[in-house]
């Protein structure tokens, strides 16, 4: 067990190697990182020159990279030059938004799924199963941010049961416990939640599916129903349980999609988390807080699937065991 | 004269063959097959059924579906029915033109890696991992967003780049899996015993065995394609001088239509997109179904 997740901690630091390894090169050859400043007529070639200094901008190209890298790991993520603030400092005050939404939607959507997609393999070509996956299909083809605009427009523009944007009303204030407060949350927090566990679940139920129909072909099923074990125990223990091992690596990297979806929902709802943010970035054309952006979600995203790749090594014995 | 065209080992009369099998195989294909074909029509047609020009300015701004608009006109006065005619075009050009390109990457990485093996593979394979667990879209955005700075605005070819960019993991894992089973096959070894080339084992006798899988990745990752490129329209990363269902939706939400009620604004895009979608999907389903008889049973 030692050895496969010291494996995959390699694996992950490539990864992340590799990914802001990309983002300096994207970066650097796109463009000057001050074009933005040179427009500016209050800013003078000298002290352009000044700040490029300052920046470092004047070095080779391998000695920024390592400055880059340096930097990287000081979480020094440079200066958004729409909120005029550190971007770690404008990411970390708005990623608890978001992860309060992911957080519970993947575990919520992970459930969902592997109890409907184990019912569906289970009873398969029943007429649940039929229903289940074509809805599940048919979803899948959905763009997530129109499904989350059909959301807002049923449900806050027609019914006006739910609020039209945000996270919290205006006026309410920061964050407290009081109950006040936290309905007021819940309150905006239900339709984008809503949307990505919906999206989420439904996108998984065929994964689960098929992996269960797999396992249900194999000799010790049958062995087992020779025995006379109860049918839910089979379905439980048997089946399910040696199914959904592969099922959890997919889970770990639909947290990957799940990220996609959030940046498309929090844009439709308004909600002000991450995603947002990366809407933000791109209409005020503010390269730095994408950046910083993509760099910190990708990081989420390397995280969750090492704990993923741990609740792997303690699920399957042939890990657990080695 | 009888027409033969060449793809591999594939000519004009068994992928026609083919292709009416396929057919009859599914009732969904059938389905998705009719959907799509009703939308290549609307693009190749575009210039005779759009009852307007969409770039033009034909009538009041803002106005709802009347004879005279059948859907209404958008902010600036457009005719939204020929938008979304000509919006189709945007979407297959995009989608197609990324999915092939994404393809062609995938399968050149995944038959090197597979094929090679030793060093090559380990490097491939970890570039591959790398790429599979990132957020596609937030990486196309990356791409697409600052690619922008060199040509002012997103434009196809930007968008095109950075979807096939973000689209080969998935393939380069598949197509790899699949030459280091084919790779082992006995009449692989005696290509090498006569002689035979790493490039031409690689794509005479390799590349040929995985065509149905290239065939079946194409269309779903067309279908995926079609799906980023509506997200990135949506987060107004679209090419702002083509029409496409992405935009629409960005301009709708960003003159208020949802608030104001406008569905005739932003709900036809995105009924048209996910039928295009669905129907790449149910096409691809049913080659999967037909190259992988397998499947059937489940």
């Amino acid at each position: 067990m030692k050895k496969f997740l010291l494996r995959r901690l390699y694996t992950s630091i490539i990864t992340f190697f590799i990914v802001i390894t990309f983002v300096f090169f994207v970066i650097r050859f796109t463009g000057d990182p001050l074009a933005e400043l040179e427009d500016d007529p209050r800013i003078t070639p000298e002290v352009l020159d000044k700040i490029r200094a300052l920046f470092g901008l004047d070095k080779p190209i391998h000695i920024q990279y390592i400055d880059y890298l340096v930097n990287m790991f000081r979480g020094e993520l440079g200066y958004s030059l729409h909120y005029k603030r550190p971007v770690i400092d404008v990411i970390c005050s708005k990623l608890p938004y978001t992860l309060m939404l992911l957080i519970p939607s993947i575990t919520l959507s992970n459930y969902i799924a592997y109890k409907l997609g184990v019912e569906c393999g289970w009873r398969r070509r029943s007429t649940f199963d039929l229903i289940v996956s074509s809805i599940a299909f048919t979803i899948r083809s959905i763009p997530y941010f129109w499904l989350a605009i059909l959301f807002l427009y049923i449900f806050s523009v027609q019914l006006r049961i739910t609020p039209l944007f945000g996270a919290i009303s205006p006026g309410k204030g920061g964050f407290s416990l009081s109950l006040d407060w936290i309905m007021d949350y819940l309150w905006h927090y239900i339709l984008p939640f809503t949307v990505l566990t919906l999206r989420a679940s439904l996108a998984l139920i065929p994964y689960v599916r098929n992996a269960l129909i797999e396992v249900l072909e194999e000799d010790y099923i049958v062995t087992a129903h020779a025995k006379g074990i109860p049918l839910k125990t089979v379905k439980y223990s048997h089946v399910a349980r040696n199914a959904i091992l592969p099922v959890i690596t997919i889970m770990g990297l639909r947290y990957a999609f799940l990220i996609d979806g959030a940046i498309l929902t929090e844009t439709v709802f308004s909600y002000p988390g991450t995603g947002k943010v990366v809407f933000e970035a791109i209409i005020n054309r503010d390269y730095w807080l994408l950046q910083g952006a993509v760099v910190i979600l990708t990081l989420s995203v390397i995280i969750v699937n090492l704990i993923v790749d741990l609740i792997y090594a303690l699920l399957d014995p042939r890990i657990r065991y080695r | 004269m009888t027409i033969k065209v060449k793809l591999g080992i594939y000519n004009l009369k068994v992928i026609t063959k083919e292709f009416i099998a396929i057919l009859q195989l599914n009732k969904m294909t059938k389905i998705g097959f009719c959907i799509f074909t009703f939308i290549l029509l609307l693009a190749v047609l575009a210039d005779y059924i759009a009852p307007y020009n969409p770039y033009e300015r034909v009538g009041p701004p803002l106005s709802p579906p009347s004879m005279k608009y059948m859907l209404g006109t958008n902010d600036i006065g457009q005719d939204i029915l020929s938008e979304l005619i000509y919006g189709a075009r945007t979407s297959l050009l995009i989608g197609f033109t990324a999915a092939i390109v994404g393809t062609i990457i995938g399968v050149l990485i995944g038959l090197a890696s597979g094929y090679f093996g030793g060093i090559v593979d380990e490097v491939l394979m970890r570039l591959t991992d790398a790429w599979l667990s990132i957020p596609t879209l937030l990486f196309t955005i990356f791409l697409v967003a600052l690619t922008s700075r060199i040509t002012l605005f997103p434009t196809i070819y930007s968008i095109i780049l950075a979807i096939s960019l973000t689209s080969w993991p998935g393939t380069a894992r598949l197509v790899r899996s699949r030459v280091l089973s084919i790779k082992e096959s006995p009449y692989i070894e005696s290509a090498l015993a006569i002689g035979a080339s790493s490039t031409r084992i690689m794509f005479k006798h390799i590349l040929p065995n995985v065509t149905p899988i290239i065939v079946v990745t194409i269309i779903m990752t067309t279908a995926r394609a079609i799906l980023v490129e509506a997200s990135l329209g949506f987060l107004g990363l679209g090419d702002p001088t083509v029409k496409s269902w992405g935009m629409m939706i960005h301009y709708a939400m960003k003159r208020n239509a949802i608030i104001l009620g406008m569905w005739w604004w932003f709900i036809p895009p995105g009924i048209l997109i996910s039928l295009l979608v669905l129907s790449a999907y149910l096409i691809g389903i049913g080659l999967e179904e037909y190259y992988n008889p397998r499947l059937r049973r489940i």
